[in-house]
Formats: structure tokens, C-alpha cells, sequence
């Protein structure tokens, strides 16, 4: 990356000092994640973009990979082979940390995927269309389920809100603890401020937990 | 979802071509190779490494690629500076778990270093606490109608 190559640490105990001129001794960040989900269309992916430092990738997974103590393609049933799109990005908080944003698929048939990817996140930020509030329903469920910390973010498209954030908060019924906010999915800083509410409300739950 | 070279049932033929016609049958975004072909018909045996686990080459590895071909060979050459499990995938075209199991394969030869983050992570306060003050810092101006 930046710096004057030094030798990579030994991690297999041979001589590194010659192919160093060839190799970027670049000790890998910290990678942490956060997921954003959501109902199908309500910003996700938008939201994503608008903190990442690249353009969102969209890689395809399928439900087959997280069938997990199955070893044998031939004994995956037909249905858990549905390919789905992940999108993620990623931003260099420091050379040390890396946080890379899953977009999770939109809908609840992709349970298997979202344990895929949701494992070991530090948090999630569940988006949600306040006229469609049912699309997050199984979002909301999943993490809490899960036991993962989360906040609803209620996207304003452009700048409305149609509904108020308690009503909202009431219609999902979450408990209090869970940040219900609102925030526009196309502004960095928002989506930033974001992703911080459900980082404060991990940390606030790591404490306690400590 | 789209059709797709995917959606294998039997493990591949030994003739099948691992390396499959680069631009042949079904070339459209995916691999023109079926995803489990090029990892002999393995699935989730590296299921544990998350999405976000990074790889780099060996120096080791870059030395001794020659010794690799297609998708192994590719991976390491990706993977000059340190790159995410999902990054691979997308760079490479290649399915997830595909990449995941070729990485556990390429870190058992040496030709690859797999840093799986630790377990406890995404608890951890310290971690926590970086991640927010690292959100805090970065700047907002740019191709935003701005915040602060």
C-alpha cells in the first residue's frame, strides 16, 4: 500500500527477504461488518453506496454455500441452490480497520444467506420504507431473533417522512432499546450517522454485558 | 434469479475441464465453468470463514506460482495486497463459497495467508468504540448534499 515493504511476518517460517521486492509486505487491516437489510427496494444498496469508498459490488452467492455440514453437492436439495446478489462496500476507517456494509438480500426466503453474512457483524441497520413497513418485518425478526444489535432507519425519500417515527415504532413493536430513526439514504453524512446509532447502541450493550 | 453456469447437482466429471472454454457456453457475467466444478464438487468446507476474512499472497506463494493454474493461480495474483474473501469473488467472478474453499486450499499449500478475524469481535468494546470514532472522522463533504 503505502510504506516501504518489510519482510512479511513468517507465517510459514521460510526466508521472505528475497521475494520481498515482489510482495506488499501489507499486514491485512482489522475487517469488521455491518449489515444493512431490508424489504426489496428500499434503499439498501443506495445507502451502501453512499458511505463507500468503492462503487458496490454485487457478488453472487448462493444458499447451496451456507448448507453447511453438507459435503456432497449431490445431496443439496434443488431449492437451496437459488443464486442470489450480495452487494457490499467498504470503507478504510484506518490502515488497521477495515468495515465492510453487507446489502442483504431483500427477502425472508434467504434466511440461509443471511446467516452467511451476518455472522460476526457488529451490527445491523434495518432500512425500511414507511408506506411498505411490512417488507421489514422479517428483517426485524431475524435480528432479533439473532440477538444482533440493530436499528430501524426509516428512509425519507426525498425528505418526506409519511410517517411519524413513533408510529413506526409502534406498528414494528420493537422494544425500547432499539433505535427507531429516520435518515436519507443518498446523503453520506446521514447514512454515516446512521451506521454510528447502531454502533452506540452495540457498544451500549457490550458495557452492559462486560 | 438470472440464469446462471451454477446450479450443480453431481460433482464434476473428471473431464469436465476445470478451467472450462474461457468465453465458451454461457458466457454471460458468471464463470462459464459451474461454481463447484473448479473446487471438485467441495461445498462449505471452509464455510466458516466469513466474508470479510482477508487474504494475501505468501511471498512464498508468489514465487511458486507457476506450480498453480486457473482459478488457484488467479486468486493468488489477486491477492497481492491483502483482499477480502468477498472482494475475490467479485474480482475473479467466481462464487462465494468457491473462493472460500479454494482459499482454504491455497492457505493449506502456503501460497496464500487467511486472516480470519477473531471470534468475539464484534463484541469487543475497543473494536467497537474504533469503528464508531473511525465513522466519526471520515469526511462528509464529498458528493453529499452535506450534514455537517
Amino acid at each position: 500500500m503505502d510504506s516501504a515493504p518489510s519482510p512479511l511476518p513468517s507465517a510459514h517460517g521460510m526466508p521472505t527477504e528475497v521475494y520481498t521486492e515482489t510482495v506488499p509486505a501489507t499486514r491485512p487491516p482489522l475487517p469488521v461488518k455491518m449489515v444493512v437489510a431490508g424489504g426489496f427496494g428500499v434503499g439498501k444498496t443506495t445507502a451502501v453506496a453512499s458511505v463507500s469508498e468503492i462503487e458496490p459490488l454485487t457478488t453472487e452467492a448462493s444458499i447451496t454455500e451456507v448448507a453447511s455440514g453438507v459435503d456432497d453437492v449431490s445431496l443439496t436439495p434443488n431449492k437451496t441452490t437459488t443464486t442470489v446478489a450480495m452487494d457490499f462496500g467498504c470503507l478504510t476507517l484506518d490502515p488497521t480497520l477495515k468495515l465492510y456494509l453487507f446489502g442483504t438480500p431483500g427477502q425472508d426466503r434467504f434466511g440461509f444467506m443471511w446467516d452467511d453474512v451476518t455472522e460476526g457483524a457488529l451490527g445491523a441497520l434495518v432500512v425500511v420504507d414507511s408506506r411498505r413497513l411490512d417488507d421489514c418485518f422479517p428483517a426485524v425478526d431475524y435480528f432479533e431473533r439473532k440477538g444482533m444489535p440493530f436499528a430501524v432507519a426509516v428512509n425519507t425519500f426525498d425528505g418526506e417522512l409519511t410517517h411519524p417515527i413513533d408510529a413506526v415504532r409502534e406498528a414494528l413493536d420493537v422494544v425500547d432499546e432499539v433505535p427507531v430513526i429516520s435518515f436519507d439514504a443518498r446523503d453520506q453524512g446521514s447514512v454515516r450517522d446512521s451506521l454510528v446509532v447502531v454502533l452506540e447502541h452495540a457498544l451500549a450493550r457490550a458495557v452492559a454485558a462486560a | 434469479m438470472s440464469k446462471q453456469g451454477g446450479r450443480q447437482q453431481n460433482p464434476a466429471g473428471p473431464a469436465a475441464g476445470r478451467d472450462g472454454a474461457p468465453q465458451g457456453a454461457g458466457a454471460d457475467r458468471a464463470s462459464a465453468v459451474r461454481p463447484f466444478m473448479v473446487t471438485d464438487g467441495r461445498v462449505a468446507a471452509e464455510a466458516g470463514l466469513p466474508v470479510e476474512t482477508q487474504v494475501v499472497a505468501t511471498a512464498e506463494g508468489l514465487g511458486k506460482i507457476g506450480a498453480l493454474a486457473f482459478e488457484r493461480r488467479a486468486i493468488v495474483e489477486a491477492c497481492g495486497a491483502p483482499l477480502s474473501l468477498a472482494e475475490v469473488a467479485v474480482k475473479l467472478r467466481l462464487h462465494l463459497n468457491v473462493v472460500r474453499v479454494l482459499a482454504g486450499d491455497l492457505r493449506a499449500g502456503q501460497f496464500l495467508a487467511v486472516h480470519v478475524p477473531r471470534a468475539g469481535t464484534a463484541s469487543d468494546i475497543d473494536v467497537l468504540r474504533r469503528v464508531i470514532d473511525g465513522l466519526r472522522a471520515i469526511p462528509t463533504s464529498v458528493g453529499s448534499r452535506d450534514a455537517d
